[in-house]
């Protein structure tokens, strides 16, 4: 377990994400807000960083494999003390490290992701390295369900369970859109947890911003006796915590103005913790 | 020469059990030995090169050394992005192995056929191309591509050649290799791969006086070394199974233009496709690649 260093409370990770979008003038805010409650209970109660350091030996690998949703993962990095303010409030400056998308450069990102399809199968290869050391260390990939529409995921999914990777989690982020249109309109997924299942996964599907129900499914996909790999699959929101950005695919691109950044900030502090 | 490099993958699994091999279902014999003697170092990633150069990348990040086999058509061409990304952009030590390069599956077509995965690859920064020309050049290449420890493609093309060295010799990565002295002022061939052997023939039977390199390694390249070359020759002549559009006669005319402009003719596959199949040899005469075609191709140009 890590030290309780900060409480990942989810209104303080929004708030996060707004300043430094407001202040890099960015989009992709939709597609951090959905992963917000996901990332704080992973950060708080299951990534484990020997020593706070986000490049210990033994840490357990968390991969954002939906490079979109990087801010809400900066966000976690202030709580953690591996960033600090005058990243946020630099954010897109000439110059400046943190990038629009996942960069591994970055201590605490473990891939370069945005383009889609790539971090899940760097995960899978974690994984088998990690059982093929022997050590108890956990991988994480989480993924968009825009992103589960690549290739490479099915390949590495039946990687996975061929090879039983027990210590791999695939989290999808089943947010219902992606960058053209909800996934309904653009490639139908139907279920994506009979989909995981049929290659080989144990999987839970829970709501994606109800933090018990995230902690409690995470802990039980772990305590398995199967040697399934395991995948959870998270309903959510995009843009959840401001109704105007709610299930409203403009949230992608749009930028905050001086307007919508004091609406959305006073929406995100309006909202029960 | 792929029992030289059988052999430097044994040898290299062996002696650090953090090597771990990678196959995108390929190399059927070819990894016997193997997989005899380093069964846990073994992966079959089956036919899904994109997951396999991804999963590589993982298992680079958490310590391992993996070679990741494929035809060349597929290693490195197919997975050209997993490649930037997800191996060069972090440096990791991943090796990548094409097998077959250029026309070797002269009867299976263009699927199986290789000659833009030079081009392809040395444009991604941090990664070295490798280009082997027999089995001492294949058995260096292994070694040092080990010793790297960054992000390497090694393109393996026709095999069957024969030796171009007489004896293993002193490579170091970039460095070109002279398999055959030459004269001041006379014509230079530089070559790669499969071609070195076709050069240093029609060296040795029309042009007695003209140097021949070997050129193993496509990137890094001694800039100086070749600048040289170019200098002390009256024309320089390059040879390779690759398109001349971005192989190693790219290279060398780049590196001519600004530090020593000489003419340089670019032996190569002339921006085309293969049409017919059939032998190898019926492959390289539908390219113009056989000797009797490069010759005439150079006498041409140095009238």
């Amino acid at each position: 377990m890590i030290s309780q260093i900060k409480s990942f409370d989810s209104k303080i990770l929004r708030k996060t994400v707004l300043d430094m979008a407001y202040a890099g003038s960015t989009v992709h805010i939709g597609c951090a807000f959905s992963i917000i409650e996901l990332l704080a209970v992973l950060y708080r109660n299951h990534l484990r960083y020997p020593g706070n350091d986000p490049l210990a030996a033994g840490r357990d690998y968390f991969v954002l494999s939906k490079g979109h949703g990087v801010m809400a993962q900066y966000a976690c990095m202030r709580e953690l003390g591996w960033l600090k303010d005058e990243a946020f409030s630099a954010y897109f400056a000439d110059g400046s490290d943190l990038k629009g998308l996942s960069d591994s450069r970055i201590p605490g990102l473990e891939v370069t992701s945005g383009s889609l399809g790539h971090g899940f199968s760097v995960g899978v290869g974690m994984a088998m390295g990690v059982k093929l050391r022997g050590t108890d260390q956990k991988t994480f990939a989480l993924v968009g369900d825009g992103e589960i529409n690549e290739g490479p995921i099915w390949e590495g999914a039946m990687f996975a369970a061929h090879h039983e990777l027990k210590n791999f989690m695939v989290i999808v982020d089943e947010n219902g859109f992606q960058a053209m249109g909800s996934t309904q309109e653009v490639l139908k997924l139907g279920s994506i947890q009979a989909k995981f299942e049929s290659f080989g996964f144990e999987a839970i599907t829970i709501d994606g911003h109800d933090e018990a129900a995230i902690d409690a499914a995470v802990a039980q996909l772990w305590a398995s006796g199967a040697k399934a790999p395991k995948a959870l699959i998270a309903k959510t929101v995009k843009g959840k915590g401001v109704p105007f950005m709610e299930h409203n695919n403009m949230w992608h691109y749009t930028r905050l103005n001086a307007e919508t950044y004091a609406q959305a900030l006073a929406a995100v502090a309006a909202t029960a913790s | 020469m792929r029992a030289a490099f059988s052999e430097a993958l044994v040898r290299l699994a062996k002696a650090d059990r953090s090597v771990v091999l990678l196959t995108g279902d390929h190399g059927y014999a070819l990894f016997d030995d193997f997989r005899k003697a380093c069964t846990a170092q073994y992966i079959n990633a089956g036919i899904a090169e994109q997951n396999m150069v991804g999963m590589a990348a993982g298992l680079a990040r958490v310590g391992f050394r993996p070679f990741v086999y494929g035809l060349s058509a597929f290693i490195p061409v197919r997975v050209v992005e997993q490649i930037k990304l997800d191996i060069a952009h972090d440096k990791l030590p991943v090796i990548l192995i094409g097998d077959g390069a250029g026309f070797v599956y002269s009867h299976l077509g263009t699927s199986h056929q290789s000659t833009e995965d030079i081009a392809c690859t040395r444009a991604i920064p941090h990664l070295s191309v490798y280009s082997p020309a027999d089995r001492f050049e294949v058995a260096a290449c292994m070694e040092l591509a080990y010793q790297a420890k960054g992000p390497v493609y090694l393109r393996m093309g026709k095999s069957d050649q024969g030796d171009v060295h007489m004896a293993a010799p002193q490579a170091q990565v970039g460095r070109l290799l002279e398999v055959k002295p030459g004269q001041t002022g006379d014509v230079a061939f530089i070559a790669t791969g499969s071609l070195v052997r076709t050069a240093m023939e029609i060296a040795a039977n029309s042009y007695p006086g003209a140097a021949v390199w070997s050129a193993p390694f496509i990137k890094p390249i001694d800039g100086q070394q070749v600048a040289a070359i170019c200098a002390q020759s009256r024309a320089v002549i390059v040879l390779e199974e690759h398109s001349v559009l971005g192989g190693l006669g790219s290279v060398i005319t780049e590196i001519a233009a600004e530090f020593a402009p000489v003419r340089i003719l670019r032996v190569g596959v002339q921006d085309r496709f293969s049409h017919h199949c059939g032998s190898y040899e019926y492959l390289l005469q539908e390219h113009g690649l056989d000797r009797a075609a490069i010759e005439q191709q150079i006498r041409h140009f140095l009238q």
